[in-house]
């Protein structure tokens, strides 16, 4: 559009405002995330002095193919789309029949809006700590009321496969309320008037969902599908926080941390930083969340276009 | 966002068996969302054998002994001050820098707007910048540093979409009738389009700050030195310390969930606000 603030000096005032924003943005965040790229073709550790060196596909080979650690790579990966595909289908359907719930004008509606909300900015931190304690094994909260029926789990501390179920369940459970606000943001555009016309031609409360529900909400299924998928992708902090790098549950965006800044938590000493390799796994997890994220893209537009017209 | 709460298809105050199956639906909903957050409460307020003997039963008395004994063992009070400096000054300079930024792409008042949004757009699909961010940090000699860790949360792509698709909506007669007044750009900036996008600032800025809040894997990361540790370190920390008293353990939780909890029921405007406003892309 015109530049209306004057000429010459003048017309130079909005490059000078947005000069530290967009450098911080190329510095912190746009850079260093196509950097990765390239550290990927490297041997860089974490350590301050040490000279990186270009080592070609040497991480991506030793990431794909070799030995155990390949293996368990792979595993990582099936594990990270298992995850994804679970929570996405069970985030994506409780979201959207709590959000028509809520969308019936019923009494407390604000009140269990909030609810399910809430979890989501607690953080992983106060959720995964919460959920430890709901899920002590040894006499913990929900471990006596199984008691009561005469069932036993070790929850988190047991088998890989049950562990990995249970951070799913705190997965969903922390951010389903973004799925459902979406929803009933979706819902809010729909206005009474459709409902009411259906509803005097005679359509039933399956046919209004199908008929008039479902389609006008495309644009908001859309985007939770996207956000849950990406997000479930990319997800691993309730890993770290309930149950720490256990071998067999393992998703790729753990690794990528873990191979990058050593397995424990926090402390330096001791472990190695293979900030190249992890760059390889972190690309080779972009690649996935790129070609899943295109298709699921493409497929949605196709949909939208066959419905909406 | 208030008006949520719509009448729609089902009809109000009659007996109906579809708003008692909905209600059932819901309560049992609740009882899923509540009771995690329930114990937490009550057994903050356990003794460690109370615990132990039944996990959950109402405490026998209200005391606040959890409180004190988590308060004193940790320094809490050091890891509140560190988020609330880390939280205000990065999400300041975000909000600062993010509005200028915001305000020339959606106005088109420079060369390359479409580019920089589309820039900003494509950042959720982006590989994460976690290792070139790490190593450039290293190479700055601000690792281990508060002020290196306060540079990790300057920018947010997001909240530079919400506030541009928000500025598109104000008319740009605004601007016009500005301009022939003789404003000069910066005041149109500041004393006109600024207090016009109050709400959506005010959005980006809580949504940023919770972010900032929570964060704990870019803490872990990058603060070693316990008097640097946000609330959330401290909190993971305090637990691999004490991580059997669940009592204690649940006291000092307790204590930093009911500050965010009183902040969203002030906020849960923006913040709802946010998230549906963030996801309106396609």
């Amino acid at each position: 559009m015109r530049y209306l603030f004057g000429n010459g000096a003048a017309r130079l005032a909005p490059y000078l405002l947005i000069t530290p924003g967009l450098l911080l943005y190329l510095l912190f965040a746009l850079g260093p995330s196509l950097a990765t790229v390239v550290f990927s073709f490297t041997d860089a550790s974490g350590l301050p002095r040490l000279p990186i060196h270009w080592i070609g596909f040497d991480n991506y080979k030793e990431f794909l193919t070799l030995g155990a650690a390949a293996r368990e790579n792979l595993d990582a990966l099936v594990r990270t789309l298992i995850f994804c595909v679970s929570v996405t289908v069970i985030q994506f359907s409780i979201g959207l029949f709590v959000a028509v719930l809520l969308n019936q004008g019923l009494r407390g509606t604000k009140f269990f809006r909030t609810l399910f909300f809430f979890p989501v900015i607690l953080g992983v931190t106060i959720q995964g700590l919460m959920w430890t304690l709901f899920l002590y094994p040894i006499g913990g909260p929900l471990a006596t009321v199984l008691d009561w029926f005469g069932l036993q789990s070790e929850f988190l501390g047991g088998q890989p496969r049950e562990a990995f179920i249970w951070v799913m369940v705190v997965q969903i459970w922390a951010n389903m309320g973004i799925t459902m606000v979406i929803f009933l943001a979706g819902l809010q555009t729909i206005p009474d008037e459709v409902y009411e016309a259906a509803r005097i031609d005679g359509a039933g409360r399956g046919q209004l969902f199908r008929r008039i529900t479902w389609p006008l909400l495309t644009p908001s299924v859309n985007t939770n599908l996207v956000l849950t998928i990406i997000g479930s992708l990319q997800a691993w902090q309730l890993f770290y926080v309930l149950i720490s790098y256990r071998p067999g549950t393992q998703v790729l965006g753990y690794v990528v941390y873990a191979t990058a800044f050593g397995q424990t938590s926090g402390s330096t000493a001791g472990t190695t930083f293979r900030q190249g390799y992890g760059a390889a796994a972190g690309v080779v997890l972009f690649l996935i969340v790129l070609a899943i994220g295109i298709t699921t893209q493409y497929l949605l537009r196709r949909r939208e276009a066959r419905l909406l017209g | 966002m208030t008006a949520l709460a719509r009448t729609a298809p089902v009809t109000r105050r009659r007996f109906s068996w579809a708003r008692l199956a909905a209600y059932a639906i819901l309560i049992a909903l609740t009882v899923v969302y509540l009771a995690p957050m329930a114990m937490l409460v009550i057994t903050s307020f356990k003794t460690l054998p109370e615990f132990t003997r039944d996990a959950i039963s109402m405490p026998k008395s209200f005391s606040i002994d959890n409180f004190i004994e988590a308060w004193n063992k940790a320094n809490f009070a050091r890891y509140l001050v560190n988020t609330v400096l880390y939280t205000a000054v990065s999400t300041a300079i975000f909000v600062i820098t993010g509005t200028f930024l915001s305000i020339a792409i959606a106005r088109r008042f420079v060369r390359g707007s479409g580019f920089l949004f589309t820039m900003f757009l494509i950042a959720l699909f982006l590989p994460p910048a976690l290792i070139p961010q790490f190593q450039l940090i290293l190479r700055l000699g601000l690792y281990n540093n508060p002020i290196g860790y306060v540079m990790l949360f300057l920018v947010n792509p997001i909240g530079i979409v919400i506030l541009v698709n928000y500025i598109r909506t104000i008319p740009t007669e605004l601007d016009e009738a500005a301009a022939i007044e003789g404003c000069s750009y910066f005041r149109f900036v500041i004393q006109i389009v600024i207090p016009l996008i109050k709400p959506a600032i005010a959005t980006v800025a809580v949504l940023h700050a919770i972010g900032v809040w929570n964060e704990l894997i870019l803490a872990t990361i990058y603060l070693t030195k316990a008097d640097y540790y946000p609330i959330t370190r401290g909190l993971i920390v305090f637990n691999g310390i004490y991580g059997n008293n669940w009592p204690v353990l649940a006291a000092a939780v307790l204590m930093i969930a009911v500050p965010i909890a009183a902040f969203f029921v002030l906020m849960q405007r923006y913040i709802i606000g946010g998230v549906t406003a963030g996801a309106v892309k396609g």
